[in-house]
This record gives C-alpha cells, sequence and structure tokens, in this order.
C-alpha cells in the first residue's frame, strides 16, 4: 500500500511501496523516507484530498481537479490507455467538471462530480464500475446513470463500491462479498444487494438519514445524521463488532460500545475498522497482526487459516495511544 | 510451519488465461500468484513476487487433476481375446 501524507501549505510528500509509480515521483522503486512530490504539481492550487489505491494514487485540488498516477493494467487511471504513469497528471476527460471526492478501490476508481454524478473505470471484474451494460474494464470515467439520486459521498472497497445520496440511502453494487457470503450464510439466500453490478440499495436503513460510508475489503460500514454506526459483511477477522462470522444486513452498533458517544468518523481497512467518536475518541477492531489496531492486544487467538492472527473479537476497544499501524486503510 | 498470510477460496481469484495463473491481491500492491499447473501438481501455496507474504489456497485437488485418462477395457474386446 502507498502510504503519503498532506502537509499544511499544500506540499505533497509519499513514501512506499511504489511498484507501478505511485509516489508520482517518475520512477519505480520504493521509497523509505518521505520525500517531496513536485513533478505535474507546479500549477495547480493546493491538494485538498488524497486517496490510494492498489497501486495508484489521486489527490483533488482546491478547484476540483483530479490528477492520478500508477497502476494502470485495467484503466483505473481514467486516461483512455493502460500504461502506467509515473507523475501526478489530470484526467483529461473530466476536465471543466469539479471533482468533490475520489475512492480507489484495488484496481478501479470512483470519482465523484459536484452535480452528483459518480463516475467509474478501471476493472469491471466483479461489476464494481456499476455499469452491468459495459463488458470488461474502462479506460475512460464513465458516469452511472442509474442510481436513484444524486450522490453525495463514496467509498470504494477491494471489489465493491458504496454511494450515499442526498436522501440519506445507500447503494451498494460489485459482487466482491458475494462468495464469502455464500459461505458465510451457508443456507440462508445472499441479499440481493450483494450480488448487484449496479447500485442496489443496501436494505434496512430506510428508517435513518445516512451521512458517511466506508469499504473494507469484504465488509461495509455507515454513520447516520445521529452518529449511529451500521455494519454488514464480512466478520472473518472480527472487523465487525458482532459474534457472527457474516452480517448480510446492516447491523446497528450499540452506543455503549462508544461510552454513549455519537460516532462522528469511520474508516476500514482491509480487515479491521477505525471508528472515531464525537469527543475525538479513536476505537479499532479487526485483524491486528500487523499492528493494524494501534493498540495493544489483550487476547491472541488463532483465526480460521492458521497463521497465529492476532484479532480482537466482538467489540471494538478504545486507544488511549495511537502507536502506528500496517497494512493501511483502502481510504486514506 | 508456513505463516499464511491468509487463507483464500480458488474462487476469490481472478484467472488469466493468457498466462494460465490465478492471482489475488496483496496488500502491498502486488499480488499473490499460483498457476493452474502448481494448483494441478497439488501445489496450495500462491506467492507474492514483491514481498515475503504467502496465502493458502483453498480448492478442490480432484477439480485439477491433470492424471492420463485411461478408459476403461470394454467388455467385448476382453472377450475377442479370450477366443
Amino acid at each position: 500500500m502507498t502510504a503519503k501524507k498532506e502537509l499544511r501549505g499544500g506540499l505533497l510528500f509519499a513514501w512506499g511501496a511504489n511498484s507501478y509509480g505511485q509516489l508520482g515521483l517518475g520512477h519505480k522503486e520504493d521509497v523509505l523516507l518521505p520525500v517531496r512530490v513536485t513533478q505535474g504539481l507546479a500549477s495547480i492550487g493546493n491538494i485538498k484530498c488524497l486517496v490510494g489505491g492498489g497501486g495508484h494514487s489521486a489527490i483533488i485540488t482546491e478547484l476540483g481537479e483530479l490528477l492520478l498516477c500508477g497502476h494502470n493494467h485495467k484503466g483505473q487511471l481514467g486516461m483512455g490507455h493502460k500504461q502506467e504513469v509515473l507523475y501526478f497528471c489530470c484526467c483529461p476527460s473530466l476536465q471543466g467538471r469539479i471533482v468533490v471526492q475520489v475512492a480507489c478501490g484495488w484496481d478501479f476508481t470512483l470519482i465523484l462530480t459536484d452535480d452528483g454524478t459518480i463516475w467509474t473505470c478501471g476493472s469491471n471484474a466483479f461489476g464494481q464500475l456499476g455499469l452491468p451494460q459495459h463488458l470488461g474494464e474502462s479506460t475512460l470515467p464513465l458516469p452511472i446513470e442509474t442510481l436513484n439520486g444524486n450522490a453525495v459521498e463514496i467509498a470504494a472497497g477491494l471489489r465493491h463500491a458504496l454511494a450515499v445520496t442526498e436522501k440519506g440511502l445507500v447503494f451498494q453494487w460489485g459482487v466482491g462479498m458475494k462468495s464469502l457470503a455464500n459461505r458465510g450464510l451457508q443456507t440462508l439466500p445472499v441479499p440481493a444487494f450483494m450480488s448487484a453490478r449496479e447500485p442496489y440499495e443496501v436494505p434496512g436503513l430506510g428508517h435513518v438519514k445516512v451521512k458517511h460510508v466506508s469499504a473494507g475489503a469484504y465488509h461495509s460500514a455507515c454513520i447516520t445524521d445521529e452518529g449511529c454506526l451500521f455494519v454488514w459483511g464480512s466478520n472473518k477477522y472480527g472487523q465487525l463488532p458482532s459474534s457472527d462470522d457474516f452480517l448480510p444486513l446492516p447491523f446497528f452498533i450499540q452506543p455503549h460500545h462508544f461510552e454513549g458517544e455519537k460516532v462522528t468518523l469511520v474508516c476500514s481497512g482491509w480487515t479491521h475498522m477505525v471508528a472515531r467518536t464525537e469527543k475525538g475518541q479513536v476505537y479499532t477492531c479487526g485483524r491486528a497482526d500487523y499492528g493494524q489496531l494501534g493498540r495493544k492486544i489483550k487476547s491472541i487467538q488463532d483465526s480460521m487459516c492458521k497463521s497465529n492472527v492476532i484479532q480482537s473479537r466482538f467489540t471494538p476497544e478504545k486507544v488511549s495511544e495511537l502507536t502506528g499501524a500496517s497494512q493501511g486503510n483502502l481510504k486514506n | 510451519m508456513a505463516v499464511y498470510h491468509d487463507e483464500v477460496e480458488i474462487e476469490d481469484f481472478e484467472y488469466d488465461e493468457d498466462t494460465e495463473t490465478y492471482y489475488y491481491p496483496c496488500p502491498c500492491g502486488d499480488r499473490f500468484a499460483v498457476t493452474k499447473e502448481d494448483l494441478e501438481n497439488g501445489e496450495e501455496v500462491a506467492t507474492c513476487p514483491s514481498c515475503s507474504l504467502i496465502i493458502r489456497v483453498i480448492y478442490d485437488k480432484e477439480d485439477f487433476m491433470s492424471g492420463e485418462v485411461i478408459e476403461a477395457p470394454k467388455a467385448t474386446k476382453l472377450e475377442l481375446v479370450k477366443s
């Protein structure tokens, strides 16, 4: 995963894995210490937002311009070709549009413009572009026209995607969770929204207004305007505070897990989840063997895969002192 | 004993017909890979070319068996030999 940081004053520094030029430094050597990224960034405004996918990176400027670099074998940079791009370059087909959010999945990209339209490019092997009529990958961003309402927030998982609309409804597409759902639910049917290749409303959230969504490798989470946290999908590593291995529908996490505080932010890594409360407390749960949870782990359990995976199951726990993490978040 | 990063079912891999290889995302940004030939030989480890992580592939070995197919002799032929 690419590790990057945005600094005050709009300077961009990059370090970490660089197999596909995703650091935007003009080469493909891994970088062990932060290096300032300058090429391609001279004439743009301040950087507002920075995200990374499997091997690609994207930034949005204050003016709403989108720049991308890195892995492009499925066309995930949206530049009309499949060559790697070693410097941050703007996405020509979106020039003139104001980009408000970008979300990078493993090998696909979601782009939200200020008119509430979601554009997608890259791999469609799992229906993650939300364009069932489009066979194969797309090297250009294509608008999703079947979303019921204007989108206000997007999130990309490993092989699935999420959107929140103005009305506070959540839509999911991409079949990434389907095989885990099949196995986890055994004889129970897999919900339709987990096997949809176009936006499908996530059931069980009609009575609340969702503000934020987050996607892990095989799980999803959302927060309502009242600070309630809902989660669904795979719980293989205890990333969802539940005793079930798989949650087919949104599951409400009781506020007592957060000492009664409202949840104001939720972020997901592949197999862990981080939540922040209104008073700034940070809670984590899920896989812990690479330090993902940023706190000491009380119990060590063998996981299903005999790999001595350390995990904290069932309950999110407060992080008293953040000590660093690896296997970074998909949503940086 | 090898420490696996994860255990992944074969159906969650992406198959590339050109290289006859199954791929699965590795958290380092590269991909775990295992060839069809490896699976036919009973191999159950997929490796990442860029980092030290490995995963165990869960699959039904019988689905990938590549042994020679020997047809059972037909009864009529056996009778011919006897006579």
